[in-house]
């Protein structure tokens, strides 16, 4: 701590400050902003892309993020990416969610984040990342304040998803038609937290699906849609 | 003399002098020998017992039992012999009757034999483990007499003959019978049962066996039951006079295998005379012996029941799904009522009361009442119809009677919600147009639907009678308050109903008439300024109206008319004539209901206080309609009120049904959220069960309903499901 020696000089306060100045440490005043801060490359990173409004990466910064990442937006490693974020809401990332995540992640460059790509891609093939995944995927693409996920969104969702799964389950197609066939409602938690279950437990032909196994009756309804319209497969 | 010395006097044993004679068994064995003999000669009177009996007790007493035993073997062995030669040679009939002389003499003398070797009974023969002398007579009879190569089969098939020809008809000599069976029982009862009782039974299967085919060929089924009470009670009448009494239930058994149990099936669905017709024609005696037949053998009255139980669930499906039927409802109840009748009497006067037939009735009554989805409001409306005119002038007791029938069948439904809704709207109706025969008729049933369902059911049904009594009063009041300041207004009777309490209904819009509206207006000031707070709608769509009415030619009338019919008849004291759209326009009644009204005012004979043009059964809204002043009637008092519970018409029904599950939602949660609450983590099927347990007091919940139910409670966060178990529920408190 510099201390102001009015003794030396002589109770002179214009040579007392100089003094004093001269004594201050050498690296820059963080008041001082003629000089801009030394950042971190995290930091650098979210600067790039940030909203200029709001400490938040939201849709044009996105979509530049996925440009430098040389990855579709629509890609599902996005997707994974958000989970590692622990992102909210999809197309956005708060800035504790980007620092955050890329810490968790061990990234600080593009071309860091560009090479952890294809390693994040291949964790959808483990069944418990991909469990994990899915489930976050209902919080994550239903709009703020709503309880249940909206039709299209879950479809849009479940299309993504279950084009990424092994085995691949042979109705996609048909549940996707089924819902805006016969459904036309928004799809609660619950609902989409069994459904995972219910594809990778019961078999296509339907041969070991128990009524009494309290499935969610959407997925009863589903199945009954499968038998009268004759598409249950006899594998 | 000398004196005597004292001697003690030793009493020895008076001694015999000892007879070594070897000869002396055999002179005292011919002796007896030689009494035998005379006693089976029928000679007995001229020999000494004392002698007798004092030959054999030396015999024993010298060591000569043996001798003495052996010698009675070989001598009454010989005698026997005789005996059974002599029976053989007996011809056709005396056979039996030289059988029965003969062991009577047999046992006479064994008797006699037995007391003369009493000592050796007594001694020598239990120390040597020998047979006792009487029952070595038996015994040699047995062997020697019965079982004697040509008696034995001819014995058995005498008396098999007999029985018979006793079956035949034919009268037999019981006594003799009854002594040549004794006297087999007391052979032994192996030999009753060998020589006799086995094939006995066996010639009996075979005989009823042949009869009960030629039976069931012949006959139909209640003189086949006739014919076969009859052989049954013969044939314990047979044993109580001349078999053993053990056999009793072993022929009955035998009986009623070949009658009862080998044609079981066939009798009950004999055409035009089996069990179903039996029961259409009430034919109670025959019911009555089938089912005492029946009862006897295993499975008999299962399937009389079952037969019984399939052809009611079968009548009463017909009758509950006959579209005839359902057209009137009241017709339709009485038949279920009568139907119910029926069968008690039966079961009680056939079936001896048999609480598996009860029960069985019960369950099919429960089966097909519920088949069809109506079946609670056509009770109501059953109820409706007793309450409004059926029971008029009918006494107490007999009141009770009617009610507690209907009871009866609303403990069979099973959705009994649905029959609360429509009793409500019933008893809603009855109370407003006050057409109830008797107020302690109505609370009676309330205080037995109490007493079936709990307190919950019927509060606010009787907060509906505790609303007309508060009206009463509240009238009472308004007149004395504000009476004088009506004048020459319409009289107004005004109830006032708790919202709550009554069935809801839909706010309509009605213009009343100004007159009408003014003294309405007095009352709602009246009533509101002693009852702050509230709020009072007209439900104009409930109301009556009595006007008094002149025709053309000066002939007045009362006509007691719905409150919309009083809006639309009012409008023509101001019109000779309006068309439809004027009436719609001035009374501003909603168009079906306007259209029903002026149907009953202008279509019905009888009723046509107004006249339409064109005169179409229908109202379009082209029509134009007239006062008519040639409108007859043979009463003064006309009722054209349409104030009426009837049988709802079909998108009535459907909109009824909605609300009901509506209504059952919340049941339902409610009655998860219980059971969760208590039990913390349940699985789904349990759940299921004891929402079902329940609710079941009121209907019958709906598995998918229920599963709904819970994954709305799941999406409100009062339940969530276990992570890793994925049929199990917690109770998120």
């Amino acid at each position: 701590m510099p201390k102001l020696s009015q003794k030396k000089c002589q109770w002179n306060v214009q040579p007392a400050t100089k003094e004093y100045s001269a004594q201050l440490p050498s690296h820059p005043n963080p008041r001082n902003l003629q000089y801009p801060p030394k950042q971190t490359p995290v930091e650098e990173l979210y600067r790039r892309y940030k909203d200029p409004h709001e400490e938040m990466i939201m849709a044009e910064g996105m979509s530049r993020l996925c440009t430098d990442l040389d990855v579709d937006p629509q890609d599902i490693v996005m997707l994974v990416m958000s989970w590692h974020m622990k992102a909210a809401t999809m197309c956005e990332f708060s800035k504790q969610e980007f620092f955050n995540g890329l810490k968790a992640l061990k990234i600080d460059s593009i071309e860091k984040f560009r090479s952890a790509l294809p390693s994040m891609r291949s964790e959808l093939k483990d069944k418990d990342k991909f469990k994990e995944v899915y489930n976050f995927t209902f919080d994550w693409a239903k709009e703020k304040g709503q309880k249940s996920l909206q039709l299209d969104t879950a479809i849009g969702m479940w299309q993504l998803l279950f084009a990424e799964m092994t085995p691949k389950w042979p109705y996609v197609d048909q549940w996707c038609e089924f819902l805006e066939e016969r459904h036309k409602l928004a799809i609660p938690k619950d609902t989409w937290n069994q459904l995972l279950d219910f594809v990778r437990n019961v078999d296509p032909s339907l041969s070991n699906f128990d009524e009494e196994r309290a499935w969610p009756c959407l997925v009863d309804d589903f199945v009954d849609y499968l038998k009268e319209k004759g598409l249950v497969q006899t594998t | 003399m000398s004196a005597q010395k004292k001697r003690n006097f030793q009493i020895e044993a008076f001694k015999h002098r000892v007879v070594v004679d070897p000869k002396y068994a055999e002179k005292t064995w011919t002796i007896l020998e030689h009494a035998i003999r005379e006693i089976y000669n029928h000679n007995a009177s001229g020999l000494s017992f004392e002698e007798l009996y004092r030959n054999a007790y030396n015999m024993v007493l010298h060591k000569f039992g043996e001798k003495l035993y052996s010698g009675l073997v070989r001598t009454m062995t010989y005698h026997l012999m005789e005996i059974s030669k002599s029976i053989e040679a007996a011809q056709g009939e005396l056979f039996l009757e030289e059988l029965n002389r003969k062991w009577a003499e047999h046992n006479k003398a064994l008797q006699m034999i037995r007391d003369i070797l009493m000592y050796m009974d007594r001694t020598f023969i239990p120390s040597t483990h020998k047979t006792p002398v009487h029952e070595l007579g038996l015994n040699l009879w047995r062997d020697v007499v019965i079982h004697s190569s040509k008696t034995q089969s001819r014995l058995l098939d005498t008396l098999l003959e007999l029985v018979l020809r006793e079956r035949n008809g034919d009268v037999i000599n019981r006594g003799l019978m009854r002594n040549i069976i004794k006297m087999l029982m007391d052979l032994g009862s192996y030999v009753y049962q060998e020589d006799f009782e086995k094939h006995f039974l066996e010639v009996s299967a075979d005989f009823y066996r042949c009869e009960s085919q030629e039976f069931i060929e012949s006959c139909d089924c209640g003189n086949y039951l006739k014919k076969a009470e009859r052989r049954l009670n013969e044939e314990m009448e047979r044993v109580s006079h001349y078999l053993d009494a053990k056999s009793e239930a072993k022929i009955t058994s035998v009986v009623e295998k070949e009658m009862i149990e080998s044609h079981m099936n066939r009798l009950v669905h004999m055409e035009s005379s089996g069990l179903v017709n039996m029961l259409v024609d009430d034919k109670y005696e025959d019911l009555g012996r089938m089912y005492n037949l029946f009862r006897r053998v295993q499975n008999g009255l299962v399937i009389v029941r079952d037969v019984m139980t399939a052809y009611i669930r079968d009548t009463g499906k017909h009758l509950v799904t006959d579209p005839e039927r359902l057209r009137d409802p009241v017709d339709f109840v009485q038949r279920l009522l009568d139907m119910k009748d029926k069968y008690d009497k039966i079961i009680s006067l056939a079936f001896n009361n048999d609480k598996t037939f009860q029960n069985a009735l019960n369950s099919s009554f429960e089966y097909f009442i519920n088949l069809n989805a109506r079946s609670p409001e056509f009770i109501s409306l059953f109820v409706d119809d007793k309450l409004r005119k059926g029971l008029r002038g009918v006494s107490e007791e007999d009141v009770e009677v009617v009610l507690d029938k209907v009871m009866m069948l609303f403990r069979y439904l099973q959705e009994k919600d649905v029959f609360e809704k429509y009793y409500k709207q019933h008893l809603a109706k009855r109370l407003l147009s006050g057409k109830t025969v008797s107020d302690d008729a109505e609370r009676s049933l309330i205080v037995k639907l109490k007493t079936e369902c709990g307190y919950q059911f019927t509060s606010k049904l009787e907060g509906m009678f505790t609303d007309m009594k508060t009206s009463q009063d509240t009238m009472h009041g308004f007149y004395t308050a504000v009476g004088p300041q009506l004048g020459d207004s319409p009289t107004l009777t005004v109830q006032v109903l708790t919202t709550g309490s009554w069935p809801t209904q839909p706010s309509v819009t009605c213009n009343l008439p100004a007159e009408i509206m003014w003294v309405c207006e007095k009352f709602k000031s009246y009533y509101l300024g002693t009852h702050t707070g509230r709020r009072l709608s007209w439900q104009t769509n409930m109301g009556t109206a009595d006007l008094k009415t002149t025709f053309g030619k000066g002939q007045k009338h009362e006509l007691n008319v719905s409150t919309y019919q009083m809006c639309v008849l009012m409008l023509f004291n101001n019109a000779d004539q309006l068309t439809y759209k004027e009436i719609e326009q001035a009374t501003d009644i909603p168009a079906t209901e306007l259209k029903r009204c002026l149907q009953s005012l202008a279509c019905v004979k009888g009723k046509n206080v107004l006249r339409k043009e064109p005169m179409s059964k229908d109202i379009v809204e082209d029509d134009t309609f007239f006062f008519n002043d040639k409108f007859t009637s043979k009463f003064f008092k006309v009722k054209i009120g349409t104030v009426v519970a009837q049988r709802e018409s079909e998108p009535e029904n459907l909109e009824t049904r909605q609300r009901v599950e509506e209504d059952r939602k919340p049941q339902i949660e409610a009655a998860i959220v219980r059971i969760m609450k208590s039990r913390r983590v349940l699985d789904h099927n349990n759940i299921v069960a004891e929402v079902t347990k329940q609710l079941q007091a009121r209907f019958l919940p709906n598995p998918v309903v229920i599963k709904k139910r819970i994954e709305s409670l799941i999406e409100r966060e009062f339940l969530e499901r276990d992570k890793t178990d994925r049929k199990l529920y917690r109770y998120l408190a």
